[in-house]
């Protein structure tokens, strides 16, 4: 387990801003072998049905690499939306829209994570005022039991997946998603580790805004 | 079938398992040579007798109004919102409008239903909606319109009329104003026998016309009627089949006549709806 | 005059009770609210139970038919579980196609199913490649009062546990099947789940099972599914960020529940027979 865990200490980001010119804000961002695409566009304006008086409202579209979006790609919008609600200052900005676009390009298992990071990049392109930033971490459990933070390439061999969504500040949990089935214990190991994990991530996310 | 992308799509085809039971050999002309030579219903009923009703408002918390129905098997909830500006709709109009949806559950039939309303929902939330009309004042509701909606969660026979009769005890305690009290009631008609309150396997023997020599009476069919109480008016007539003047006109009767036998229940739900209410 | 108070100013309304920590309703922080269950009272559907959590109610009907495994998985039947939010149950919900947070709710079961693999899919299946079960679970919620997802997991699992299909034989020379209508065996159901919602309010107080006017003006909620000893869905979407003793004293409440909601299954289930 240990030799899994020096091994792999590196989450191998790769992100590039700004990556399409129409959009408020843009990333495109890699977790591994996993890519996704997002960009911003807000505060714009919003639809009547939508409108909310004392702050900005949330609408997230998740598109999938192919194929027209389903119901798994409904619940993935949800979680992101559920998710900027939280971190966008968004009682600065009444009666607008903030809309979150999203576009998969490559699936290695980290989907949900990688798609949560690029929002939150993308949010910091386009410039939007936020309460704290949110970076997430994707962790495995294989069949041996064994933990690990790079998806196994055998897709049988996961036992458990766990995504932690976690703010800068205190390093809460924001959100937590998880597939697969897991000991109480299990599920607190891989939360630490995460929480860990998950600085490596927002140093990355500032060294990438240093750089443009 | 087209992929519903709003759903969880199971395997592109599949078949009711009942198709490749082997066959209980029991058609509807048999049933019905049994049911007449017994004189009685498989149940134990009469011709002539309504099963027995469970009827209780306030089944729903979140709605206005609602009502919950129970006709032997036959398990119908209905709810009633609040009423709302007419959606859609740019003129001002003097009277208000009801809309009424009826949808049979997917697991309520013999055969799995589909989500989407199919062609027989859509004419029986017609039925529902135009015998409502005629028991509440709409007048009293300008520009508003107040939503209906009947689900089925077992059918076994004349679900339409407990969706009906419920409806109006779910109106009423959604403080809708009302001219009189509604029920409905299904008859059957298979060779001048008539089946009240039919059961599924009753309504399906029902539908069809006999073929064999034996049977020289071609009437069969249903008939649905709702009455308003007080005004002994009927308020919506429903027939399919083929049924003869003097049957229809019998028919009617024996329908009109059970209607009376519902009256007392749904005044005595209503009446326990008024006391609780005061009570607390 | 509180019922004025409660439409002008709900949040104050719920915050001045949960100061004296007690709900509106009368229920302690922790507290659940009663739950019933009642197994097969449909008999058109092969299993069917009706759930009551509080006032929320959901039925579950499952009906099976015979199709073709996929040729990618040919020795596995299908469980298709969907929840429509009627317009029934609320006014929130129209008719039409299902909302987003009824697909949404889909997904969730639809995951917790998967995730606990309550039902091995390969017992689903009646001959390799050539015909399998099919098992449609519909769920319907008649009333929305908030915890709508443990109503819909209890719901189902109930319903699994009760569900029985007819003896298939399938000659394969003929490719012929032959269904004896007579002869039922019940499913297996490996594992059983049970799901605990908490809302967050006001970013620090947790309240268990929340009414669905707890849920509207809360921060955030939490989900969490347990599957015999074990955990199967962890379901935090944004909201209120939660420490970790927060997080464990959810887990454990938890853990409570369900060994007091499995013995409720099993005495509805009992009590049916």
């Amino acid at each position: 387990m240990e030799v899994i865990e020096s091994f792999e200490n590196n989450l191998n980001l790769k992100c590039k801003l700004q990556v399409l010119s129409r959009a408020d804000g843009s990333a495109m961002f890699s977790e591994g072998q996993t890519v996704v695409l997002s960009a911003i566009y807000g505060p714009v304006e919003v639809k009547m049905q939508k409108l909310l008086i004392e702050k900005a409202s949330v609408e997230s579209v998740f598109k999938p690499k192919s194929g027209l979006p389903g119901v798994s790609d409904r619940y993935k919008e949800y979680l992101i939306k559920n998710i900027c609600e939280t971190a966008l200052a968004s009682a600065l900005y009444p009666r607008t829209a903030v809309l979150v676009n999203l576009q998969e390009m490559q699936n290695q298992g980290q989907l949900i994570s990688c798609a949560i990071n690029a929002v939150c990049l993308a949010c910091l392109d386009s410039g939007i005022d936020m309460k704290f930033l949110f970076g997430a971490v994707s962790y495995f459990l294989t069949k041996e039991e064994e933990l690990t933070l790079t998806p196994p390439i055998n897709e049988s061999s996961v036992k458990a997946m766990f995504v932690f969504v976690f703010n800068n500040t205190k390093g809460d949990v924001i959100a937590s998603h998880t597939e697969g089935r897991f000991s109480i214990d299990q599920y607190k190991t891989a939360l630490d580790i995460c929480r860990d994990e998950v600085k490596k991530v927002f140093i990355f996310f500032k060294e990438t805004l240093l750089d443009t | 079938m087209p992929v519903d992308h709003k759903r969880i799509n199971g395997p592109e085809e599949s078949v009711p398992y009942e198709l490749f039971a082997r066959l209980s050999g029991l058609t509807s002309e048999k049933a019905f040579e049994q049911l007449y030579k017994a004189g009685k219903r498989s149940d134990g009923r009469e011709f002539e007798e309504h099963r027995k009703i469970f009827l209780k408002n306030g089944a729903v918390s979140q709605a206005k109004g609602s009502a919950y129905i129970e006709m032997g098997q036959t398990k119908v909830i209905v709810s009633v919102f609040d009423p709302r500006e007419i959606p859609n709709r740019s003129d001002y109009s003097l009277k208000g409008e009801l809309y009424c949806e009826f949808k049979f559950a997917p697991f309520s039939c013999a055969k799995r239903r589909l989500h989407q309303q199919d062609n027989e929902e859509k004419q029986y939330s017609c039925i529902m909606k135009k015998a409502l009309e005629s028991a509440v004042c709409l007048h009293e509701l300008p520009n508003f319109q107040v939503d209906i909606y009947a689900l089925v969660m077992h059918n076994d026979g004349s679900a339409l009329s407990a969706a009906i009769t419920a409806a109006g005890v779910a109106l009423v305690e959604a403080g809708v104003p009302m001219y009189d009290i509604i029920t409905s009631v299904t008859v059957g008609i298979q060779q001048g026998v008539k089946l009240v309150d039919p059961d599924s396997l009753e309504e399906q023997m029902c539908q069809v016309q006999f073929l064999s020599e034996k049977y020289q009476d071609n009437n069969h069919g249903l008939l649905i009627i709702s009455k308003l109480h007080t005004q002994e008016q009927l308020c919506q007539f429903y027939q399919n089949g083929y049924v003869s003047l003097e049957v229809l006109k019998s028919g009617l009767e024996v329908l009109s006549k059970t209607c009376e036998v519902i009256v007392p229940l749904v005044q005595k739900c209503l009446i326990k709806h008024i006391t609780n209410g005061i009570k607390s | 005059m509180a019922e004025q108070y409660k439409s002008l100013h709900p949040a104050k309304y719920y915050r001045d009770h949960l100061k004296h920590d007690i709900r509106p309703d009368g229920r302690e922080l922790s507290d659940f609210r009663p739950v019933v269950i009642n197994v097969g009272s449909i008999k058109t559907a092969d299993g069917s139970s009706i759930v009551k959590i509080g006032n929320t109610t959901v039925v579950c009907g499952i009906k099976a038919e015979i199709s073709r495994p996929k040729a990618d998985a040919a020795t596995k039947g299908f469980l298709v579980p969907n929840v429509e939010l009627s317009p029934v149950c609320s006014s929130k919900f129209k008719p039409g196609p299902p909302s987003d947070q009824a697909q949404v709710l889909t997904q969730i079961i639809a995951d917790i199913v998967g995730n606990s693999q309550c039902i091995n899919l390969e017992e689903l299946c009646i001959f390799p490649d050539k015909i399998a079960w099919c098992l449609y679970a519909d769920l319907i919620c008649i009333d929305y009062d908030g915890s709508l997802i443990d109503a819909c997991a209890l719901a189902l699992i109930s319903c699994l546990k009760v569900v029985s299909l007819p003896e298939v034989s399938y000659d394969p020379s003929l490719d012929k099947q032959q269904v004896n209508l007579e002869k039922r065996t019940p499913i297996n159901v490996n594992s059983v789940f049970v799901s605990t919602t908490f809302a967050i309010f006001d970013d620090k107080l947790i309240l268990a099972d929340p009414t669905v006017e707890e849920e509207n003006l809360c921060t955030g909620t939490l989900t969490i599914v347990t599957c015999n000893d074990e955990l199967c869905y962890v379901h935090k979407p944004g909201g209120s960020p939660l420490v970790d003793e927060q997080m464990s004293d959810c887990i454990e409440k938890c853990m409570n529940r369900s060994n007091s909601i499995k013995k409720l299954i099993k005495t509805a289930i009992l009590e049916n027979i």
